[in-house]
């Protein structure tokens, strides 16, 4: 419990740009958004069903992502959500603060 | 952000398709999650539970989504809202007993905070109101003479205005009517301080009051134009007579002015410059006849403690140039409204002890609701141990419960408001007793009180819908729907809610402790010897420098009326004064020892109560003469002065009472006799400590101030038409100022108990009902709670005492210690009583053993109905029952 938690915690800030970052090369239906980050991650980060739907339901609200409903890989009907123009354009602004901050806390660590 | 704000009303309004939108979405990931694992080779069943761990329960990700949606908050709210609503229509006694406790203890805080307000925090409604001040005597009375605040006026740097004005009641003679009016005589730069514009006309100025007999220049407040001269847009110009001199009406002030104090409300506005002519004597030269109040107000710019420090060297300076009158002389600012800190002191030390036992009182209903919430909380432990399972979060459950107290407090807010509206309300028309110009339209309530009362309520609220946190967090789903109970179901160990009773207990202790004081203050001064007996006399009060008399005519028109009055039937004795003991009007003089050559006011002896009295008014006033003779009309200003003295003025003096034949000096350096000695009694409160006093023949210094007491066997409302008669046939000018019974015209000095008697009263009412019901509801839940458990001792042959110590041992110990603090806080609380209420102590065995015993029959009414259920259970019933 308090393992899984933890990732969670860790997932918070940077859980919006995995979810963009999946959905940018296709769009997925909420189970495949979660597989797909657990496959760029290589296995590192298993988002919860939890913290997944509400951030995709709060990026439609927002108008980063649209849904439509359609069929599955193998037949079944499922939500599928899709990147927006200004979706796409989050995505760009959240990859440069993520280098941004990738860069300063290397930095960081690594002096003294 | 049209998105945002689109998607907010949607999900408000579209919420149903929005549901089933979220529902298919998520039906949809169970079964592609199911299809994955059916994959790797389980079974349909076995895939689907995985599928389901995965995805950590469908209604839990529902919940959480909701919950990220723009508006859900309020959403949620709303289901709250209604939930609590549904909640309280499931148990109406409850809510009504909530609300209606709650209304009374927050109506209460809303009533003493807008006295408060309106006497205390509202300045004066005058532009610029915070520059206004008034100066007073750092450590006596309120009053200052002309000649200091002129040299103030004249000597400083720091006020732009600085005035004078006296209170002082007129006969207006209007359209052929003599009516007395109180108004103000005021100084030239009176309405610079004030700084208000006319209705109609001028105000008054500086050269009205150039020198005497300037201007006879009159202006009236609004009310008086309304009521007294019909709103004649013609008014200025009129002539009217004022104390029968002819005056003109200058000017109308505008609509609310009646003056710079709150309570006495003023009519008539006249040049001080004139005061000769309408007192009869002149006292504007004289330092030490202080009879004013003053009123500055400060220059834009400087602050108050500049003000205080240059009016600190000015009274330094008046001190050393007039070292006899003015020795010692400091003047402080003080706030105006009040007559400075001379009333304004007492009326906020109490109105600050009231406003606390109001803030004790809703504390107690605070902890009292919370304990009913507490218990209720524990009733519904598997009701919130179901919710948390279906995925409810702890906050959402004590969200849930703070609307519920919410919605109570609200309720209770919002009646508590209307109660406070018409209490305030009616405090405002009424009339205080007396024939002063009193009145406290001022506490009318404000809309911003609402704002109060609502602030007051919601915190209330909070504070008691707090309470069963701990109990929330505590809560752990399984263990509660297993054990059906629920973990706080009434056991070994000390709750929150018995905590709560004890601190409750406390609270209203102090409430009823204070009431007991203050009731026995008020037994006390109503019992209390006064050095007088008012019974079976009627008073007269009028000033013959109203209708032009003044020296000897005064004196001739006195004795005609003496005469006339002895020979009514029924009136077993009759006499006169300058001014009678507790009528507020009384003053003091420096006496000094025979011996005495210096008069300055520091070589004094002591101050005494002055009066000038006729022969009989002693008799007539039933104030006994211990020892020597009465004085008489041959005591003349060509004989040698007289005085009778009461036994503290003797015993202080001589320190024994054998003081008939010696002498003392007055501020002028005179010798005065002493011919008799008169019984101690109350001078100028109830609540004082002896005083001196001295009884001059009013034959040796006229006085055109005139009460006439009159002891008589008949009725009074033929005798009050036979003294009215009997005045009016010697002069119809003669304004009578009061003419009725004496113990009503001293309904003003017992006013101050019994206002706090009633408040105290109140809260300490308010506050044994709070025990009550506090007590009766923890009693019966904890007794119901333990039915069971009771049962059983009973029929293992339990004894009474054993059933009866084991229901309700813990309940007793919470009573005395809740009640044994509580009397302890309540004799110290007690102490600021004091200064209001007459002899007041809580060490008055009396009053404990009052408070004692009150508390005891309350604590035993409250808890006989759960001990009747104790004593009558059958052990039978309950085990068919389970």
């Amino acid at each position: 419990m308090s393992k899984s938690k933890k990732r969670t915690d860790l997932l918070r800030g940077t859980l919006d740009l995995l979810i963009l970052k999946a959905l940018a090369l296709e769009p997925l239906h909420g189970v495949g958004v979660s597989r797909r980050i657990t496959q760029i991650t290589r296995d590192a980060f298993r988002v919860s069903f939890g913290s997944l739907f509400p951030s995709l339901h709060r990026m439609e609200e927002k108008g980063w992502v649209e849904a439509e409903w359609r069929a599955s890989e193998n037949n079944r009907r499922a939500k599928y959500y899709r990147l927006t123009a200004s979706g796409r354009a989050q995505l760009t602004a959240e990859e440069r603060d993520w280098g941004q901050v990738v860069k300063i806390m290397t930095a960081a660590v690594e002096s003294a | 952000m049209p998105i945002r704000v689109a998607s907010f009303f949607q999900n408000l309004l579209r919420k149903r398709a929005a549901e089933q939108a979220l529902d298919d979405e998520l039906q949809s990931a169970v079964e592609l999650l199911t299809q994955e694992k059916m994959k790797e080779g389980l079974s349909h069943q076995e895939a689907r539970r995985q599928a389901l761990i995965e995805l950590g329960g469908v209604e839990q990700v529902k919940e959480q989504v909701r919950d990220s949606r723009t508006g859900a908050f309020l959403d949620s709210l709303l289901q709250d809202l209604r939930f609590a609503l549904r909640q309280m229509q499931r148990s109406p006694g409850f809510v009504l007993t909530a609300v209606l406790i709650l209304a009374l203890g927050i109506a209460a805080n809303v009533i003493v905070f807008g006295v408060l307000q309106a006497l205390v925090l509202r300045s004066l409604d005058l532009p610029h109101a915070e520059q206004v001040m008034t100066l007073q005597p750092k450590d006596a009375g309120p009053f200052v003479s002309n000649p200091e605040v002129r040299d103030v006026r004249d000597g400083n740097s720091v006020f732009s205005a600085v005035a004078v004005y006296e209170f002082q009641g007129f006969g207006l003679e209007a359209n052929g009517v003599t009516r007395p009016v109180w108004g103000a005589e005021v100084s030239g730069q009176y309405f610079e301080v004030v700084g208000i514009k006319p209705v109609l006309g001028r105000l008054l100025e500086r050269a009205d009051n150039d020198h005497p007999g300037a201007s006879e220049a009159a202006v009236i407040s609004w009310s008086a134009w309304q009521s007294d001269f019909g709103a004649d847009p013609n008014i200025v110009g009129t002539t009217v007579r004022i104390d029968k001199h002819p005056y003109t009406i200058v000017g109308v002030a505008p609509e609310g002015f009646r003056g710079t104090e709150k309570i006495p409300q003023l009519d008539i506005f006249v040049p001080i410059a004139n005061e000769a002519s309408l007192d009869g004597f002149s006292w504007l030269e004289s330092r030490s006849y202080r009879n004013l109040f003053s009123i500055v107000r400060i220059k834009d710019g400087v602050t108050t403690p500049e003000a205080q420090a240059e009016l600190n060297a000015i009274a330094t300076r008046i001190a050393m140039q007039h070292p006899k009158d003015e020795e010692g002389l400091a003047l402080k600012l003080a706030r105006p409204g009040m007559i400075g800190d001379f009333v304004g002191g007492p009326v906020r030390a109490f109105l600050a002890g009231v406003m606390g036992l109001a803030g004790i009182v809703l504390l107690a209903a605070c902890a009292n609701l919370g304990s009913l919430f507490a218990a209720r909380t524990a009733d519904r432990a598997k009701e919130i141990a179901i919710r948390m399972a279906l995925g409810s979060g702890r906050w959402r459950i004590l969200r849930q419960l703070l609307v519920e107290a919410s919605v109570i407090s609200i309720l209770g807010g919002a009646l508590a408001c209307g109660l406070a509206w018409m209490a305030l309300t009616g405090l405002a028309s009424w009339h205080p007793p007396t024939q002063y110009p009193l009145r406290l339209s001022f506490v009318l309530p404000q809309p911003s009180l609402i704002l109060v009362g609502l602030l007051i309520s919601v915190a209330a609220g909070v504070v008691f819908g707090l309470m069963p946190l701990r109990q929330i967090f505590k809560t752990d789903p399984n263990d509660t729907i297993k054990s059906g109970g629920g973990p706080f179901a009434a056991g070994r160990r000390w709750a929150l809610r018995d905590v709560l009773l004890a601190a409750q207990i406390a609270l209203c202790c102090v409430t009823v402790t204070a009431a007991f004081v203050s009731l026995r203050g008020l037994g006390r001064a109503m019992t209390m010897d006064l050095g007088f007996n008012p019974k079976n006399v009627l008073l007269t009060q009028f000033d013959l420098s109203q209708a032009a008399y003044s020296g000897e005519a005064a004196d001739h028109f006195q004795r005609q009326l003496l005469d006339k009055l002895s020979q009514i039937p029924g009136v077993d004795a009759a006499g006169y004064a300058s001014t009678t003991p507790l009528s507020g009007e009384t003053f003091v003089s420096a006496v000094f020892s025979q011996q005495s050559s210096d008069f300055r006011p520091s070589n004094k002896a002591f101050y005494a109560y002055n009066y000038d009295i006729s022969p009989g008014y002693l008799t007539a006033a039933g104030t006994s003469l211990l020892a020597g003779r009465d004085v008489s009309f041959a005591d003349t200003a060509k004989t040698p002065p007289v005085a009778i003295v009461n036994q503290e003025f003797a015993r202080r003096l001589f320190h024994s009472e054998h003081a008939v034949g010696r002498y003392f000096k007055d501020r002028d350096g005179m010798s005065i006799q002493i011919v008799g000695i008169v019984a101690d009694g109350k001078q100028f409160t109830l609540a004082e400590d002896p005083k001196a006093a001295a009884f001059f023949p009013i034959s040796q210094k006229a006085s055109t101030s005139t009460t006439v007491v009159v002891r008589t066997r008949r009725d009074t409302a033929d005798m009050v038409a036979a003294l009215r008669g009997v005045i009016l046939d010697l002069d119809r000018g003669v304004p009578i100022r009061e003419l009725g019974p004496w113990n009503t015209a001293l309904a003003l000095s017992f006013f101050p108990s019994q206002a706090a008697t009633v408040a105290l009263g109140v809260f300490g009412a308010f506050g044994l009902l709070l025990s009550i019901t506090g007590t009766f509801g923890l009693a019966c839940y904890t007794v119901g709670k333990r039915r069971r458990e009771l049962s059983i001792r009973v029929a293992l042959g339990a004894q009474t005492k054993q059933i009866l110590s084991a229901a309700l041992g813990r309940m007793l110990i919470l009573l005395a210690s809740g009640s044994a603090v509580g009397i302890l806080l309540g004799v110290a609380a007690s102490r600021i009583l004091s200064a209001i209420v007459y002899q007041a102590s809580a060490q008055d065995p009396f009053v404990l053993a009052a408070v004692v015993f009150t508390l005891l029959l309350t604590g035993s009414m409250s808890v006989a109905g759960p001990v009747r259920r104790v004593l009558y259970l059958d052990p039978a019933n309950l085990l068919r029952e389970q």
